[in-house]
């Protein structure tokens, strides 16, 4: 059995070695894309059921970010919304045959913590300046500036462990059954696999829409600042 | 296990140009019609806002204009009610003025209806006077009258103008005949005052009463009680 912490490439893009993780990637970026581009060309006043099915898509993210955010979406809705699709997506190509979801390798989900890592930093500068973002370091008191530095870290790192952690075991552990059990063994874990991935890409984008807001609070000196979760 | 960077940075750059595709062809799209959505539903809100605004104000508009036209009721009726006055006034104005005018003529009428009456009693007192004198005179017959009456007209001869008293032919008019025999030498005395002979006829008239009277083409000299009385009745009348 090959070891699911293995990413070898298929194939090598110069001097690049191209995994097969990264060419799932492409393949669901083209999915993704290429679907949105295609269901988004003829957007009416008066919705069809499938603008409908977008629209609610993009009410309930809206939805989201205001509830956890307590900001208006517009800023924040591509980067948040794109994660969730794009995790949720990546875990449910387990579905298809022969497909290693994404993000069951260490180098998608440590791409996306280091995106949110960088996100947290970008808008938490936009919303109080480099000043504004570095003395929110030292909330409540400059005792806590390493702390708090330590913590930015570590919580990069938990979002990174959780998710790689959560789906590579469900791909894991599918892999166990099937080579020791029959065909139709491993569909109940299949099955919980896929509400695994669902719960796990909402679970990324909460945290890291309660990351951003934790920054953009406290870089602003004059809003009252809401300490975030670890 | 070790991590492969390249692999890392590949996906890194995967899912930022996977954010900006999303952001570029769904995020946005979907957004931004939804945005239009509310806008527009905003826009028919604030219209029907403004037009409820609008209808409130007709509706005001329509009450003040109905409270205006009460009070336009209530001037038209004090206007007609003034101009029923107005013209009850006039009209009793010219009923008065017409009675007064009615009474006037009425009054005038009576007191020209009196006057009548006043004259015409007065000429029959007149005339019933006349009547009475006249058969008082008619009682005084005689030669002693007929002298008297002579002198009269004797008088009223010479009182005459000279052109007056030429005549060829004159007639002598008495109540009673004239005796023959006192003719000539009354002929004489009437020549003698006219100065002059003319032809005298003596003619008998009852209705002179007493008297003599003389009569030519050009001349008349009324002397008998028939034209005294005759002339009180005259003066009579018309001094009342």
């Amino acid at each position: 059995m090959i070891s699911p912490l293995s990413n070898p490439p298929l194939f090598h893009l110069g001097p690049l070695p191209v995994p097969e993780s990264v060419v799932a990637t492409w393949g669901i970026m083209l999915l993704l894309a290429g679907g949105g581009a295609m269901l988004t060309r003829g957007l009416r006043l008066a919705p069809s059921r499938t603008q409908a099915a977008l629209e609610l898509i993009v009410s309930t993210v809206d939805s989201q970010i205001r509830d956890t955010m307590r900001v208006e979406p517009g800023p924040y809705r591509a980067f948040i919304g794109t994660l969730f699709v794009f995790i949720f997506a990546a875990n449910w190509s387990a579905l298809l045959p022969g497909v290693e979801p994404p993000t069951a390798h260490l180098e998608t989900d440590a791409a996306l913590a280091l995106l949110v890592f960088l996100a947290v930093i970008w808008f938490g500068v936009r919303a109080g300046g480099v000043r504004g973002y570095l003395a929110s370091f030292a909330f409540p008191n400059p005792i806590m500036i390493p702390l708090n530095f330590i913590e930015t870290l570590t919580r990069t790192f938990s979002l990174l462990v959780r998710l790689f952690g959560n789906v590579m075991s469900g791909v894991f552990v599918i892999g166990i059954v099937l080579s020791l059990a029959g065909l139709l063994i491993p569909i109940p874990l299949m099955a919980l696999d896929l509400l695994t991935g669902a719960v796990q890409a909402y679970i990324f984008a909460v945290l890291a829409m309660v990351f951003i807001a934790g920054a953009v609070a406290e870089a602003k000196p004059e809003t009252p600042s809401t300490k975030a979760p670890p | 296990m070790s991590i492969d960077w390249a692999a890392l940075g590949l996906q890194a750059l995967n899912v930022l140009i996977l954010v900006w595709l999303l952001a570029r062809f769904f995020w946005r799209p979907v957004a931004g019609v939804i945005e239009q959505r509310r806008a527009a539903a905003q826009a028919l809100l604030d219209d029907a806002g403004a037009k409820n605004e609008a209808a409130k104000a007709a509706l005001a508009e329509v009450t003040a204009t109905r409270a205006g036209f009460a009070q336009e009721r209530e001037a038209l009726l004090a206007q007609a009610q003034a101009q029923a006055a107005a013209a009850r006034t006039t009209l009793l104005a010219a009923a008065a003025q017409e009675a007064e005018a009615l009474r006037r003529e009425a009054r005038a009428a009576m007191q020209t209806e009196q006057a009548a009456a006043a004259q015409a009693w007065r000429a029959r007192a007149s005339r019933l006077a006349v009547d009475i004198a006249a058969r008082l005179a008619a009682r005084l017959q005689g030669e002693a009258v007929q002298a008297a009456f002579l002198e009269f007209l004797l008088r009223e001869i010479q009182a005459l103008p000279p052109a007056a008293r030429q005549a060829a032919a004159l007639e002598a008019v008495s109540a009673t005949e004239i005796p023959a025999a006192a003719q000539p030498d009354i002929t004489a005395r009437i020549s003698a005052a006219l100065g002059a002979t003319p032809r005298i006829s003596f003619i008998t008239e009852p209705a002179l009463i007493a008297g003599l009277e003389l009569r030519g083409p050009h001349l008349r000299i009324s002397n008998s009680w028939r034209a005294d009385l005759d002339s009180i009745e005259q003066d009579l009348t018309h001094d009342g």
